[in-house]
């Protein structure tokens, strides 16, 4: 084992993290210089003791912000790779299915919280539906052209080999398209959790989007950002978390 | 053309079955039919409403699209140039991509007046896109490349304009398509924090009055006009390909 040093731990702490610690202290003296209101604008540091102060507030609204998001992460994944799928078996479904996604991937998923809120209640369903479209459409275009690209070659040898277009799909090109969807998970992973968060500020029934609206109409101002600042570690783990997954998968399966 | 063919009859079944669920009242009142929304959409006495919010919330995604581009861009550029400066800046980035928008607003509206919240908050989401498609594609150019102009006798600075910058200039484009529908994003989510006039205000009004045909309408300007942009930038993208692809 090597011996712990301070002097290379700390350069590798900078190399790694200048850029935030940099906007972290000029937040912070720029807080404490301009003497600007601190229910307007609190220190980092207020925040921080904030969140070791309330730490049950937090953790309420973090499991339930982290629920939703997880179960929507996951219907959203399913039910894009199950349309990718029926894309694959059937070229009418593809056609059908293709150009609505396209549309619907450059549409502004925030402007359609309101609408689906009135559809289905101002509720958790709504925060729900929310992130399952919002990591939909990753998932079925990065699932559609996985299994479209499975090794050269592969497909022959499996027709020739006699197998049916099932096995085809279950042992060729799901496996083929694996990669691709772990790299839609990481671009989903991160996406859901700040998507459920708007959709909470809007419907303010629970979670840490509600936890920031509340607290920031009561000018609870530290408490609103320590929610912030918990969402964005939070959305920031989830990014590296499955980042991490997305390359073990790509060594493992391509 | 049989695969648009059929595209087209997607999109037109998508419709028909909107106006549907619309006129049967399926989904309830809160489903108004497609013809109900364009009809609002096209009345002659509410077009100014709808071209002051229009023009106003594009202002500002113009606007955030330019910060956004230029910080991404001087910031990819930095982290190539000086190495050492690459792994915090990849840090920075995927942090201040981690922001929750919501969050963005109310420090931006300390920081900028609230005219500019919403491009301010468009412009951190447009930066984030940028930068990662950039840095990506500064690593383009090929190795052989890269030695010919050493061997030529280009600096460091020289090899980036005329070789790494060019040759990050598909990637760029792609960055720039991808990221004008999160501009647009931006510029709504910043309207909630005390814009005078947008497409973002005109979401949240009609959405506290119950005026369901006119979010509607709000809602379709704003895909609409996402769609307009996204498909344009889709041209140019196809353009820069063709020509430093």
């Amino acid at each position: 084992m090597r011996p712990f040093l301070l002097r290379p731990f700390l350069l590798r702490i900078i190399e790694d993290y200048w850029g935030i610690l940099l906007l972290l202290i000029a937040w912070e003296s720029w807080v404490v210089l301009s003497r600007v209101n601190v229910i307007v604008m609190p220190t980092p540091t207020a925040v921080l003791g904030d969140l070791a102060a309330h730490p049950g507030v937090y953790l309420d609204n973090v499991g339930s912000t982290l629920l939703v998001s997880l179960f929507g992460l996951v219907v959203g994944m399913a039910v894009g790779t199950g349309l990718a799928v029926a894309a694959w078996f059937s070229p009418l479904a593809a056609g059908l299915l293709n150009p609505l996604t396209v549309l619907f991937s450059s549409v502004p998923v925030v402007a359609l919280i309101p609408v689906i809120a009135r559809l289905l209640g101002y509720d958790t369903s709504t925060v729900l539906a929310i992130v399952v479209i919002i990591t939909f459409f990753p998932s079925f275009v990065f699932a559609s052209s996985g299994l479209r690209q499975p090794p050269p070659g592969s497909e022959d040898l499996f027709r020739v080999l006699g197998a049916s277009r099932l096995d085809l799909l279950r042992r060729l090109a799901l496996p083929a398209a694996l990669p691709n969807l772990a790299i839609a998970f990481k671009l989903a992973a991160a996406h859901a959790i700040l998507a459920a968060m708007v959709a909470e500020f809007l419907m303010g029934t629970s979670g840490l989007g509600y936890l920031f609206a509340k607290t920031k109409a009561d000018f609870q101002t530290e408490q609103a950002f320590g929610a912030s600042a918990v969402a964005t570690i939070i959305s920031a783990s989830a990014f590296l978390a499955a980042g991490w997954v997305e390359k073990r998968v790509r060594e493992r399966y391509s | 053309m049989k695969s648009s063919a059929l595209g087209a009859l997607g999109i037109a079944i998508f419709l028909a079955l909107w106006e549907v669920v619309g006129r049967t009242g399926l989904a309830g009142i809160s489903w108004p039919p497609l013809s109900d929304v364009l009809e609002t959409l096209t009345d002659a006495s509410r077009l100014p409403l709808f071209q002051r919010a229009l023009s106003a919330t594009l202002a500002s995604t113009a606007l955030g699209y330019a910060w956004g581009t230029t910080a991404g861009l001087a910031l990819a550029a930095l982290a190539h140039l000086l190495p050492p400066l690459r792994r915090g800046s990849d840090r920075l980035a995927a942090v201040l991509n981690s922001v929750p928008s919501i969050a963005l607003g109310p420090i931006f509206l300390v920081l900028v007046s609230r005219e500019s919240t919403p491009a301010a908050v468009s412009s951190i989401h447009v930066f984030f896109i940028v930068f990662v498609s950039v840095s990506a594609g500064l690593q383009r150019a090929t190795p052989a490349h890269r030695d010919l102009f050493s061997v030529l006798g280009a600096d460091r600075f020289r090899r980036f304009g005329r070789l790494e910058l060019p040759a990050a200039l598909p990637a760029l484009v792609s960055g720039l398509r991808l990221a004008w529908p999160a501009a647009l994003i931006g510029a709504i989510i910043g309207e909630w924090f005390g814009a005078p006039r947008g497409i973002g205000i005109l979401i949240i009004n009609a959405m506290q009055n119950f005026q369901i045909v006119l979010l509607w309408c709000a809602v379709l300007l704003a895909v609409g006009s996402s769609l307009f942009f996204y498909g344009l930038l889709t041209l140019l993208e196809r353009a820069a390909y063709r020509r430093f692809g």
